[in-house]
Order: C-alpha cells, then sequence, then structure tokens
C-alpha cells in the first residue's frame, strides 16, 4: 500500500525539480476558513449622511440585512440585470441599486438612452463563485463588492473586498488579489488569482470624457424583463411603477440590446451585443480606447470604424503576427480575436477585469468573423 | 511596401538571413543597475498606490529612493496641478515586472501634471500613459526594460496621447518595443535634451500639431526620430514639426517589433530598417534642420508617404501624402556598413537606389504625389524642400514607384526639390512655462 503511494510520489518530486513541471502557485489550492453568519446591523439607507462616504465596512451602509454573506436586498434596494454581461473571470453577478427616497432616474434622448441620477444614488454590484457551478444556488464565495456613490454631481467608486471567512467586506482602495476556486459546469476544478482592481483601475473602463459613469445603467441595456420577487416585468417599467424612472412613457420606443447568450438571436446581433458590453465602454469616441479608432458600439455601423481591415495604431506586441483588426472570414488572423485569446499582459483585452480566456466569447466573436 | 514583397523575397532569402544574424545589432545597455537598490516593503509600495489614489489638486507626491516592486497599475486621476517626484532617477525605481493587469505601469490624467526624478521598469506594456492632459511635463524620468531578452519588452516607454501642451525634457527612454517616446494625437509638443536608445523607434510624433524636437540623443534605435500621419484615428492629420540640434546617430538596432524572420504586421513601425535616422511618413509642415545624422547605415532622411505600406488610405480629413518638407543645415556621415536587408524598405534602398547596390543613402524620397496637384513630380507638387551645404557630394535617391514592383524606378538628385519653405511651430509659451 505505502509503496503505491510512494512511487508516484517520488516521480513527482523529480518531475518537480529535474523538470520544474508546472507547479503554479495558483494550481495549491489554499484552504479558507469556516464562513461566519455574520448579522449585518439594523440600519436604513435612506438615513445615511453621503458627507461621511466611504464607510469602512459594506454592512454599515445596510443594502443588505440579516446575514451579511446572503446578500439579501433591504427596502427600497432594487435588482437590475444589464440583457448582456461583462465577462470578469466567469464571476457570477449581482447588481442592485439604491436611490434616496424621493429621487427617480431619467432617460435621456441619445440612440444608448443614457440615464442620469440623482445625488446619492449608489450602484452596488457583488462579484461572487458559486463552489460549484452546476449548483449556483448553493454554497457561493463572494469576492469583492464595489459600489458607485454619485455624490457632488459626480460618480465615484469604492472597492469593498470580503473576508475570507464571509462575514463582511471591506474598503481598500489599492484593490487585491484573491485565490478562487471553483468547479465548472463540466465538473472540472478550476483555480484563478482573481484581480480586484484599485479604486482609480475603476476609470479604466467607467469613463466618458474623463468623468466616471455607470456602464450598465442604460435604457438598452435595461429595457427587458427579469424576475424580481413580485414576478417578471420590464425593468424600465417596474422602476417607473415605483416612482424611480421620472420621465418614462409608455408610448415611447426605448433602446435595446439584446442577450448575447440568447441562441434564438442573429450571430450578428450577438456578435455585436458582446462586444457592446465588454469592449464599448472604452472602444468609443468618448472615452480612453478612441486613441485606437476602433468603435465598438452596439451602435456603430462605419465598417473601418468597426475594425474591418482596419490597421492598428499603438497595440505594439498586441497585434500579433497580424495586419487587420478584423479580416473577414478570417477569426485566427484578425487582432480581435488574437487578444480576447491572449492572458499576456499588455496583449490582453481588455486590459483589465480578466485573467483567463473567455472561451464561450471568444468562440462567438471567432463564428462571427468567419461568417463574414 | 506590400508591392515589393514579391521580388524582393526571392533576390536572396540566403543572403538575407546571413545578413540578419551576422549583422544584426542588439543592445541591452542599463543606464544603471537598479538591483542593487534597497528594496521598498510591502507597506511602502502600498502607500505609493494609495497616494496615487488618494491624490488632492495641487500635492506634490514625492516618493523615496528605492525600488518599488508593484504589482498594480499608479493611475492618477483626473487631478489638477499633481507633481510626483521621485528622488532621482537612478535612486527612486518604480518596477512593473510583476503587473497583473492594465496596459500601462503610470497613468496621469489631469492639468498641469509633472513628474520627474523617477525610473520606470518592466511595465508590460507601456510605461507611463497620459491622455487627455493639459499640462503634462516629464521631466527627468528613465523609462526602461532590463530584460535580456528585449522581445518580452513593452510598447511604449513615454507616450503621451490626445493631450495638450507636453513637455518631455531631459528624459531617457529606451529599449521599447515600438517607440521610446511616443506622443500621438497631441498639440503644443517639446522634446527636448532627451535620450532615446535601443528602441524600436527612438522619438515618434503621429497626429500631432506643433511640436518641436530639439537638443535629443536619438542613438542605436532602429529608427531615430519619426514623424507620422496615421489614418482613420480621431485626430485625423497632424501638421508642424520642426527637429533640429538632434544628434541622430548609429540608429542600427535590430528591428525588434516583430520575432526575427516573421513578416511586419498591421504597426507600422514593424516596417522600419534598421539603419534609419528620420522617417517621414505622410507628415505634414515638417522642418528638419541643424542636425547630426551620422552612421545610420541605410538612410539619414527617408521622404515616405502612406503608399509605401500596402494599407488602405481610405480615411477622413487626411492624407497619405508627405508635404511641406524643408531639410536645411544638416551634418551627414554615412556608415560604411551594409544597408537593411530585413525589411522591405530596407531593401527597396539598398537594392534599387540611385547610386548603386549595397550603398547607404543620405535622403531618399519614394516619389509619390498628389496627382490631383499636378501631372508631374517636377513641379515639387508636394512641396518636398532641400537645401544641404553639399549637396553634390550627399547620396540622394528619388525612386519612382508608381509601377509597383515589376519597374522600380530611381534618379540621384533632380534639382527641382532645391527650394525653401517656411515652417511654422510656436511653443514659446510651453517653453517658458516650464
Amino acid at each position: 500500500m505505502r509503496i503505491r503511494y510512494f512511487i508516484p510520489f517520488f516521480f513527482s518530486l523529480l518531475l518537480v525539480f529535474a523538470c520544474s513541471a508546472p507547479t503554479k502557485e495558483q494550481d495549491k489550492v489554499i484552504a479558507l476558513p469556516e464562513f461566519v453568519d455574520f448579522q449585518a446591523p439594523d440600519k436604513n439607507p435612506a438615513e445615511l449622511t453621503l458627507d461621511l462616504f466611504p464607510l469602512a465596512n459594506l454592512s454599515d451602509y445596510g443594502f443588505f440585512k440579516g446575514v451579511m454573506r446572503s446578500l439579501i436586498p433591504n427596502e427600497g434596494v432594487l435588482l437590475y440585470e444589464p440583457a448582456s454581461s461583462l465577462f470578469t473571470d466567469y464571476a457570477f453577478k449581482s447588481r442592485y441599486i439604491w436611490m434616496p427616497e424621493g429621487t427617480a432616474a431619467s432617460i435621456q434622448a441619445d440612440e444608448e438612452g443614457t440615464m442620469d441620477f440623482s445625488e446619492g444614488t449608489v450602484i452596488i454590484k457583488n462579484f461572487f463563485y458559486p463552489m460549484d457551478f452546476r449548483k449556483p444556488e448553493e454554497e457561493r464565495r463572494i469576492i469583492e463588492t464595489r459600489l458607485m456613490v454619485k455624490s457632488n454631481e459626480q460618480w465615484e467608486a469604492y472597492p469593498y473586498i470580503w473576508s475570507d471567512d464571509q462575514s463582511d467586506a471591506q474598503l481598500k482602495v489599492i484593490g487585491g488579489e484573491k485565490q478562487v476556486s471553483w468547479m465548472d459546469e463540466k465538473g472540472q476544478p478550476q483555480v484563478i488569482n482573481y484581480i480586484i482592481p484599485n479604486k482609480n483601475q475603476c476609470k479604466s473602463c467607467h469613463n466618458i470624457h474623463e468623468q466616471l459613469v455607470p456602464i450598465g445603467l442604460k435604457a438598452k441595456h435595461l429595457n427587458h424583463a427579469i424576475t424580481f420577487k413580485d414576478g417578471t416585468h420590464n425593468q424600465l417599467v417596474k422602476w417607473a411603477d415605483a416612482g424611480k424612472l421620472s420621465n418614462y412613457s409608455a408610448v415611447a420606443i426605448y433602446p435595446t440590446m439584446i442577450n448575447y447568450q440568447d441562441q434564438n438571436q442573429s450571430l450578428e446581433l450577438r456578435a455585436r451585443a458582446y462586444l457592446d458590453i465588454n469592449c464599448a465602454h472604452c472602444h468609443r469616441a468618448e472615452a480612453p480606447a478612441s486613441t485606437s479608432g476602433l468603435f465598438l458600439t452596439y451602435e456603430e455601423t462605419d465598417p473601418l470604424r468597426l475594425g474591418i481591415l482596419k490597421t492598428p495604431v499603438a497595440a505594439g506586441f498586441g497585434a500579433g503576427s497580424f495586419t487587420y483588426d478584423i479580416v473577414p472570414g478570417k477569426a485566427d488572423e484578425s487582432i480581435l480575436t488574437y487578444r480576447m485569446g491572449t492572458n499576456q499582459v499588455g496583449a490582453a483585452m481588455p486590459e483589465i477585469g480578466r485573467v483567463t480566456v473567455h472561451q464561450e466569447g471568444l468562440e462567438l466573436i471567432k463564428q462571427w468573423i468567419n461568417a463574414m | 511596401m506590400k508591392i515589393f514583397l514579391h521580388s524582393l523575397k526571392t533576390l536572396s532569402p540566403l543572403l538575407i538571413l546571413v545578413l540578419l544574424f551576422a549583422c544584426s545589432e542588439n543592445s541591452t545597455e542599463m543606464t544603471f543597475d537598479s538591483s542593487k537598490l534597497r528594496k521598498a516593503s510591502q507597506e511602502e509600495v502600498d502607500r505609493v498606490v494609495e497616494a496615487f489614489i488618494m491624490a488632492q489638486d495641487g500635492e506634490v507626491i514625492e516618493i523615496p529612493a528605492g525600488f518599488y516592486a508593484i504589482k498594480t497599475q499608479l493611475i492618477l486621476d483626473n487631478k489638477s496641478n499633481v507633481t510626483i517626484k521621485g528622488a532621482g532617477m537612478a535612486e527612486t525605481v518604480l518596477s512593473f515586472r510583476d503587473l497583473r493587469t492594465g496596459g500601462e505601469g503610470v497613468k496621469l490624467v489631469g492639468n498641469n501634471i509633472r513628474i520627474q526624478d523617477l525610473s520606470i521598469e518592466d511595465a508590460p506594456g507601456d510605461g507611463v500613459k497620459s491622455q487627455h492632459s493639459d499640462g503634462i511635463t516629464f521631466f527627468r524620468i528613465n523609462v526602461t526594460w532590463t530584460n535580456g531578452d528585449k522581445s518580452k519588452n513593452g510598447t511604449y516607454a513615454i507616450y503621451p496621447v490626445q493631450c495638450k501642451n507636453v513637455l518631455i525634457d531631459e528624459c531617457i527612454a529606451s529599449h521599447s518595443k515600438d517607440a521610446g517616446i511616443y506622443v500621438g494625437q497631441s498639440e503644443n509638443i517639446i522634446v527636448r535634451n532627451s535620450l532615446a536608445f535601443g528602441n524600436v523607434a527612438g522619438i515618434e510624433i503621429e497626429n500631432s500639431d506643433n511640436a518641436e524636437v530639439y537638443g535629443n540623443t536619438a542613438r542605436d534605435n532602429s529608427g531615430g526620430i519619426l514623424v507620422f500621419n496615421l489614418p482613420s484615428l480621431p485626430k485625423p492629420d497632424g501638421i508642424g514639426t520642426k527637429i533640429y540640434d538632434n544628434d541622430i546617430i548609429t540608429n542600427n538596432h535590430v528591428n525588434f517589433a516583430m520575432p526575427l524572420g516573421e513578416d511586419p504586421n498591421g504597426n507600422t513601425v514593424t516596417m522600419i530598417p534598421p539603419g534609419s535616422g528620420i522617417v517621414l511618413l505622410a507628415a505634414k509642415d515638417v522642418e528638419i534642420y541643424n542636425n547630426r545624422i551620422h552612421q545610420n547605415k541605410t538612410v539619414g532622411i527617408a521622404i515616405a508617404n502612406y503608399h509605401v505600406t500596402g494599407f488602405p488610405m481610405d480615411a477622413p480629413n487626411w492624407s497619405p501624402f508627405t508635404s511641406n518638407v524643408y531639410i536645411h543645415g544638416n551634418d551627414y556621415q554615412r556608415s560604411r556598413k551594409i544597408p537593411d536587408l530585413s525589411k522591405e524598405m530596407g531593401q527597396l534602398i539598398s537594392v534599387y537606389n540611385a547610386h548603386g547596390k549595397g550603398k547607404s543613402q543620405d535622403i531618399v524620397y519614394d516619389g509619390f504625389w498628389d496627382k490631383s496637384l499636378s501631372s508631374s513630380i517636377e513641379g515639387n507638387p508636394m512641396n518636398i524642400c532641400i537645401q544641404e551645404a553639399a549637396m553634390d557630394k550627399l547620396r540622394f535617391t528619388l525612386f519612382d514607384l508608381w509601377e509597383g514592383e515589376s519597374n522600380i524606378k530611381s534618379s540621384k538628385n533632380p534639382g527641382f526639390f532645391n527650394c525653401s519653405l517656411s515652417i511654422s511651430t510656436d511653443v514659446s509659451s510651453l517653453s517658458l512655462a516650464n
């Protein structure tokens, strides 16, 4: 018995020392402490004082009640979901918005239906990993909660990192790194070193004309039905009924974007929705990646701006051995898919928010390019 | 240069390979050894990261001497009148070797921002980038990569883009895989008294207006100083660059923007032949004077139009042609080395110049012109003016590439470029302010 174990052990040692076999640091799964059912203090977000922001702990705001790690929203904390979701290393997300009593959002007339929010509005986004992706409702580990707060007519971002015992999350402006492990949909174990961005990195994506802005809170991302506690409703209608959307009109036609995962939609729309939510926050005229001239919004119609037979500008080694962002019919010769498919820092796109390749997203974009 | 690909490839692949391995020059020269510096503790590193995040208008962020291994980006977010100050470029070193995500090590956004007296090493992407800033000064900073294998190096060392009022003064930029000092889509620019070496491109001014580049040394890059205008950018065409009083010498470094033996990709810099002093590409209103252009093995000054890239040229508010160029009073010294054969533009110059195979050139002009302005080049429709003292002793080649690779023609100085031009730039306010 012993010998049978010993030999493979000896061999693996040999491999490690002789050939430096791949024993990457991150493959050693770090054991987590017992999770703690910490009760959120009884707080009412309506009594929050903006001047005291940011607060040290997530529980200090009163956005969640009961056991903190259950993330049960308090009264008036409204669930929302964009139609398509940004890829963040396969993390699951739950999103809420808090608008102070008596205030409401409004929809602007632009083609995306950008929204205005009142002073004191807080957007809350939780990032978590179910232990087993095949049972997402069971045990999970929350990694971080990001708050965006509207005060003094501008947004501020505050990253909160969850303690390993899952009792609560603490403000940490310099970000951090957490090892995360899970069982994927195929039952394969996965381990990554998840990066929590520092406060100012938030603006790498949330940036229009160098002002911090929300991304998913636009009419085009919210103009679809989701399941609330009281049933399934279009989010814009739900907000309007709750008095949280001041200028909603039942007869107006608002922009809408599809869910890129919806197989019933056309390949074209799915690919464009994917590029919009994953790239266009930066790749648009008003945002940091305007330097590239590559614009990937759902609304863009110019083939050159979309990257078709467009040469790069400052891509450096991000261009790989390729000439154009998109070569119609040739996904594997396109810079776009090269940059989505690499983890090399400086070449990987998006620049932050992932250390793994989104295989399903990459496959979708490859199909789209190959079908051109 | 797609038009030449075929004919030149069959020229002699073996010869090219031999030359590549035997003669290509490579530099890993370091200005100082940062490994001897005291390592900053994690607390000290975190303090620097926090200082950037919590910075207030008018603040001076001082970074004491030490070697800081930083795993996250240092970002200054839309602040005014902030100075970031190290203890000296050989004393304060910010190393981004361990950066896990992010396009650049340091990013500076705001008005009247100054970074000085420190070094930035080994950022996976760009070293220090500034975007959408009005008033950005890089003073006595050193940005480099310390990898022995330069294929691992990052893209730009010092990278202001979409900025106004840019001053780069007494800086050192080395070993970047693209341009050491790259100013893109900006206006009102001074690059002076700086050193760029071991990069693919030493100093590059791209899609920018009103720039002066003077008192610099660009040595041992593949290309010394570049003025480019690329199509389809938010800032379409840059106008007005003066390049004067620079030492542009021995820019014979192998072009390592692509792995050895691989064809250029879509980045124009991957086409630059080693041994290029100054390269103009679709440039507008450029004056080049009183420079020492020495020992660049392929060409001292290359005047090129975007046609040579072989890329699509249809873009709004942008012209593929280089126009209004005045070259005068420069000092040339040719190299005895064999001109470049690793890039198509190098092959063109080496093989098809008007002075004989393998002879390095002082000035070449690719000979494309806007045919809507004139039916022939003899009237000098693009206003290319060259007045050098000993013009008869210089090697000048005018190419005719209109018929592509099948019929490349070249001629010596035809005389009709002997003219002068007035190029105007005004950076006086910027110069005085700092």
